[in-house]
């Protein structure tokens, strides 16, 4: 078995060294595609956490009708809470809001408080923003609300940008190392039909003569998911480096470098591999010369 | 003469092989070679003598007819199973087809080990199958470094890697001088006397006249004469491989294998080869 395993794997490397320059061509562009779609995805994840730190910094306002008691307040409190998406939800009575006001622009001291009272929330989830600002508009003796919608949507349509940038760009590139894959098994195919034609005639199986070129394109989109790996590793330690410089403090967490190595050179794998299976599916057969 | 139809013979029954519409590889082929033998299959290029070892490596089916190998039809055997069947085969292409980057013994080995043989295998057979073609002297070296006759050797030694009970040799003196060509000959005699099946492809008229085997003759996709060595002389024998290339009667009417040629006007099929269609030479004119 371990022979058989051992022939296969030498086949499949003696093809790829006989036509390199077309190997080097597929493994850098599937090392690119990966690293695109793995190093965009990197960034939403860490996007996607920040955003999460910086949902409590979107502070939504909600002003109240004039003349609401201390009862209907802690009703609409509990109200308020209760909705999904809500952290927290403070009262801020109008007395308190007017004397902010005035050490802020002592001049307006001598008109009368136009405040009414009002709720301070703080969201637990950015993105829910639009649906807890109607829920609580909705809400009887509330007047209006006020929250930083611009910059929530700002966040959210750079989130979108790039998760389009990253599959648009990186799968344009994916279905190009694919084609690329494939073009170079089959030249292999092409330039080793010496071999291909001695294993027809001695009677080898179709595995035998196929499974070296699976391997070859498995082989291709490992070393192009290795690749990627360290390409995303490289970047994100240059980028840390100079947020380092600037902010002066360890700015970006650990790179999971392990992980990226099994999931990208998994994927690697198994593109590698159906591309190369598309390949072969064609007629490896050559003439016998019989 | 023919062999009859037992389970021991290879057996081509009313076979034609169809290219196109109008393009025949063989016009209605009946022929028996029993187990042993030795067959020449001659004619000119494009006669159809490759087709026939083609139906048996299955590289071609029949359009219509029956090929039978030790009693089981192969004409329509699946293509999972061809593999198996060439197994059962030694096949020498008239060009060698070896790997011009392995020596002569990695070039033995190298099929071996497609054929699922291990390392030890390989280490205890490689030379021996080469001591047998005769070429163990020669097995470090690389195959440019060979004359063509130790090259057609080596094909012959990688033939033989399945111990095969059948080998087929398409022109295997085709690109050699009289003295190799007899050296292969002896090569394929001595496996003969051990009891594998023989049959050559080839338009080597001397070698033909020389072995004094069987031999059938083809011409146009048909098999126009099959004379064996104790019917006729050396000399018969040239007159039967002549005697069909002459586009004129042919050599034996009461041959039982024997068809009558088609008319000169006849507007069916064409031949495979161009070079059919250019005017014929005959070999002594």
């Amino acid at each position: 078995m371990l022979d058989r395993i051992e022939f296969l794997l030498t086949e499949a490397i003696t093809a790829m060294r006989r036509n390199w320059l077309m190997s080097f061509a597929a493994i850098s562009t599937l090392a690119v595609a990966l690293f695109l779609l793995g190093g965009l995805g990197y960034v939403l994840i860490r996007m996607n956490a920040a955003a999460e730190d910086l949902s409590g910094r979107f502070e939504m306002r909600v002003w109240l009708r004039d003349g609401v008691s201390k009862q209907q307040i802690s009703e609409i409190a509990a109200d308020i809470r209760a909705i999904k998406g809500v952290k927290e939800a403070r009262w801020v009575p109008r007395d308190i809001e007017w004397k902010r006001q005035i050490e802020l622009t002592p001049e307006v001291a001598y008109f009368d408080n136009p405040f009414p009272d009002s709720f301070k929330v703080i969201l637990a989830d950015i993105s829910l923003g639009p649906e807890v600002e109607s829920k609580i508009k909705a809400l009887p003796r509330v007047d209006a609300v006020e929250y930083l919608r611009a910059e929530q949507q700002f966040m959210e349509q750079l989130m979108n940008f790039l998760q389009w940038l990253a599959t648009f760009v990186g799968g344009l590139l994916i279905v190009t190392s694919g084609i690329l894959i494939y073009n170079a098994i089959r030249m292999n195919i092409l330039a080793r039909w010496r071999e291909v034609r001695i294993m027809e005639l001695v009677g080898a199986s179709r595995s035998t003569i196929r499974i070296p070129f699976i391997l070859e394109g498995m082989l291709q989109g490992l070393l192009g998911g290795f690749t990627a790996s360290l390409l995303i590793f490289a970047a994100q330690q240059a980028v840390a480096e100079q947020l380092k410089a600037v902010l002066m403090t360890a700015a970006l967490p650990r790179f999971p470098i392990e992980l990226a190595l099994v999931v990208l050179g998994g994927a690697g794998v198994v593109f590698g591999g159906f591309c190369s299976f598309l390949a072969v599916r064609e007629p490896v057969r050559r003439r016998m010369g019989v | 003469m023919s062999a009859p139809l037992t389970q021991d013979n290879i057996v081509f029954d009313k076979v034609e092989v169809k290219y196109s519409e109008y393009v025949y590889a063989l016009r209605g082929v009946s022929l028996t070679i029993a187990r042993g033998e030795f067959v020449f299959l001659m004619g000119q290029t494009g006669t159809g003598k490759s087709t026939l070892l083609k139906l048996l490596t299955r590289e071609v089916k029949p359009t219509s007819g029956r090929v039978l190998l030790w009693g089981r039809e192969i004409g329509g055997l699946p293509e999972r199973d061809v593999p198996a069947l060439r197994r059962e085969m030694g096949i020498v292409p008239q060009d060698f087809a070896l790997l011009p980057r392995k020596r002569v013994y990695e070039n033995v080995a190298y099929a071996m080990r497609a054929i699922g043989a291990t390392r030890r295998e390989v280490r205890r057979r490689v030379p021996e199958i080469l001591e047998r073609v005769h070429i163990g002297h020669r097995a470090d070296a690389f195959p440019h470094q060979l004359s063509g006759g130790e090259q057609q050797r080596v094909a012959i030694g990688r033939a033989l890697i399945n111990n095969p009970p059948l080998l087929l040799a398409d022109e295997p003196t085709g690109n050699l001088d009289p003295a190799h060509s007899w050296e292969i000959m002896e090569i394929l005699m001595e496996l003969n006397r051990r009891g594998t099946t023989v049959i050559v492809a080839t338009h080597d008229q001397m070698v033909v006249e020389r072995m004094s085997k069987r031999v059938v003759n083809m011409q146009g996709g048909l098999v126009v004469s099959d004379v064996t060595p104790s019917d006729v002389s050396a000399e018969a024998i040239t007159q039967h491989v002549t005697a069909g290339w002459d586009d004129e009667e042919p050599a034996h009417e009461d041959h039982p294998i024997l068809e009558p040629e088609p008319p000169e006007e006849f507007e069916g099929p064409i031949p495979l080869d161009e070079e059919d269609l250019e005017p014929e030479v005959p070999p002594h004119a």
